[in-house]
This record gives structure tokens, sequence and C-alpha cells, in this order.
């Protein structure tokens, strides 16, 4: 298995995605929350990217439903009151793991590619390759997220989140 | 002024509008670099384009070698906008033609920043 990068901490990933929600949604961000905030029953839209190369993984934010509609409204610009449609959360939540994967893929030993994200409607799992390394389970205005990183062989191994020539609106069952 | 947003993302096109269309710019928005070279092919000659990396049916760094193979948009000013943070691959995109790079997540003024550092100067966008 790859060792994460002792670059890669747990703090990273905290500093990371407070990154992206004081750029984009203008808050403090999420909080650190414990485990037991994130159950099997919790509707969420879920994003990862695959790290192919020198480094092996899969980045993945997990967002409960309503985080992630409260996300896409702050991306797109679109009143409290407004209805995100499926393909603007498609969009809003692929970006968001986009934009902390390829901050993680910064940290861990290149070279390495980095695939176009694959959203879908319930945590999205790791090939059998791949397993866990870090996990941050946090809270947003009430609402869980978890950022989950998942590490495996080296680069010879296939793409954790298989690069897609398709548009990122192509979203798994 | 005018940018040529290209990314594959429509919020971070929406965020990138945003930005820059308050400080007098006209935008035109393209979701890959195939889409952004046809705008291009059909007349438009941006004075910046914003160009995330990884997009599908054609990315950031084949639309900055495509567009630097023609001399007709040598003055295109071509800005990298994108998570894609490895030394290597800025050193790539540098070397492939393109002026400034701009790492996701950014604040606002980071772009602004950079389009003032890249000779725009007007007070629209200086203000």
């Amino acid at each position: 298995m790859t060792a994460l990068a002792p670059e890669l901490a747990q703090q990273d990933l905290e500093t990371l995605v407070a990154q992206v929600w004081s750029t984009y949604v203008l808050d403090e961000g999420p909080l650190p929350a414990p485990p037991a905030s994130w159950t099997s029953a919790t509707p969420c839209w879920s994003s990862a990217v695959s790290v192919t190369g020198a480094w092996h993984g899969m980045i993945a934010v997990d967002l409960a439903q309503d985080a992630a509609v409260a996300l896409t409204r702050a991306m797109l610009a679109m009143e409290d009151d407004e209805e995100p449609a499926a393909e603007d959360l498609v969009d809003a939540v692929g970006e968001v793991a986009n934009m902390v994967g390829g901050n993680v893929k910064a940290l861990v030993p290149g070279p390495s590619g980095l695939s176009l994200p694959v959203v879908g409607q319930s945590p999205l799992a790791a090939p059998s390759d791949l397993a866990p390394s870090l996990c941050l389970d946090l809270t947003w205005n009430g609402h869980p997220l978890r950022v989950r990183v998942l590490t495996g062989a080296g680069s010879s191994a296939g793409s954790a989140v298989e690069p897609s020539t398709a548009p990122r609106q192509e979203m798994l069952p | 002024m005018h940018a040529l947003i290209i990314d594959d993302s429509r919020a971070m096109r929406a965020i990138l509008r945003r930005i820059v269309a308050p400080v007098g710019w006209q935008t035109t928005e393209a979701a890959n670099g195939r889409e952004a070279l046809d705008h291009m092919e059909a007349g438009l000659v941006p004075d910046v384009c914003m160009i995330d990396w990884n997009m599908p049916v054609m990315d950031g760094y084949q639309f900055v070698c495509e567009v630097r193979k023609r001399p007709e948009w040598r003055d295109v000013t071509l800005m990298m906008v994108t998570t894609e943070g490895e030394h290597s691959q800025i050193v790539r995109a540098l070397a492939a033609g393109a002026h400034e790079y701009v790492i996701k997540p950014f604040p606002p003024e980071a772009i602004l920043d950079k389009l003032s550092l890249l000779g725009f100067q007007s007070q629209e966008v200086s203000a």
C-alpha cells in the first residue's frame, strides 16, 4: 500500500475544506464533528476524484442533502428559496471534490494525474485495491459532511475513478 | 475587455463571471477547450482566456497548445485557473504558452490582481 505522504494530515484536509468554503460559500466553513453525525441513512450527494501515478488514491466528499443544496446555492448565487436542479448539484458537488482532490494531489508525491469527478447520490464506494487512510467528519450549518482519502497500490494499478472524457454531469446511478 | 471563461463546471464559470463582470469585463463561457476554440474560430478574440486544466473533450493544456499554434491569436493572454497545483504541471503550462497560473480555491482579489499584473490596468480592473 502506498503510504500517505507525511505532509498530508487531518489538519491539511481541514484547511483545504475551510479554504473552499471561505472562498465560495463565504462563511467560516465546516467544523469538526464526531463520526456519529454521519449515518448510512443520511441522504447525501457524494463526489470523488482519483489520483494515479506516483501516488494512487481516491478523494471523496460526501455531503448531506441539505448541505449539498446550500453549497450549490452559494456557488451558483441562487436565492435561498430557489431549488437547484440535479445537474446543478452534480456540478457544484463535483467541483468541490475536484478542488479538494486537486489540492491533496499537490501534497502527495508526484507526478500523477487527476481524474474528472464522478458524482452519486450515496457515498461512493472505493475499488477493492484502495483502503481508507483519512476520514474527516465535519458539520456545516447542522448538516454532516465527510471527506475521505483512500490509498492503494502504486501507479501500475488501475484508476480508482476511471478518468472519463464524459462531462461531469454524467452521474453514477 | 473580453474574457473567455473555460471550465467544465458551470458553478466555477459563474464564480469567475461574478468576479470580473462587475469590473467591466464582458464574458463568454465554454465548457471545454474544444468549445472555446469553436468560439475563437467563429471570430471571438478575447483579451484573456481563463482556463481550467481538467476538462472533458479537450483539456486546458491542449487548448493552450492549440492557441499558441495560431499566430493570429498570439496577443491573447492565457491564464490557467485550476486545481492542478503540482510544480511540474505549472511549469508545463507556462512552457506551453500560458502567462499566469491561479490555483483553486482562490479569493476573488487573486484573479483581479493577476489581471492587473498582466497589464489590464484599466480603471475597471484596478478598482
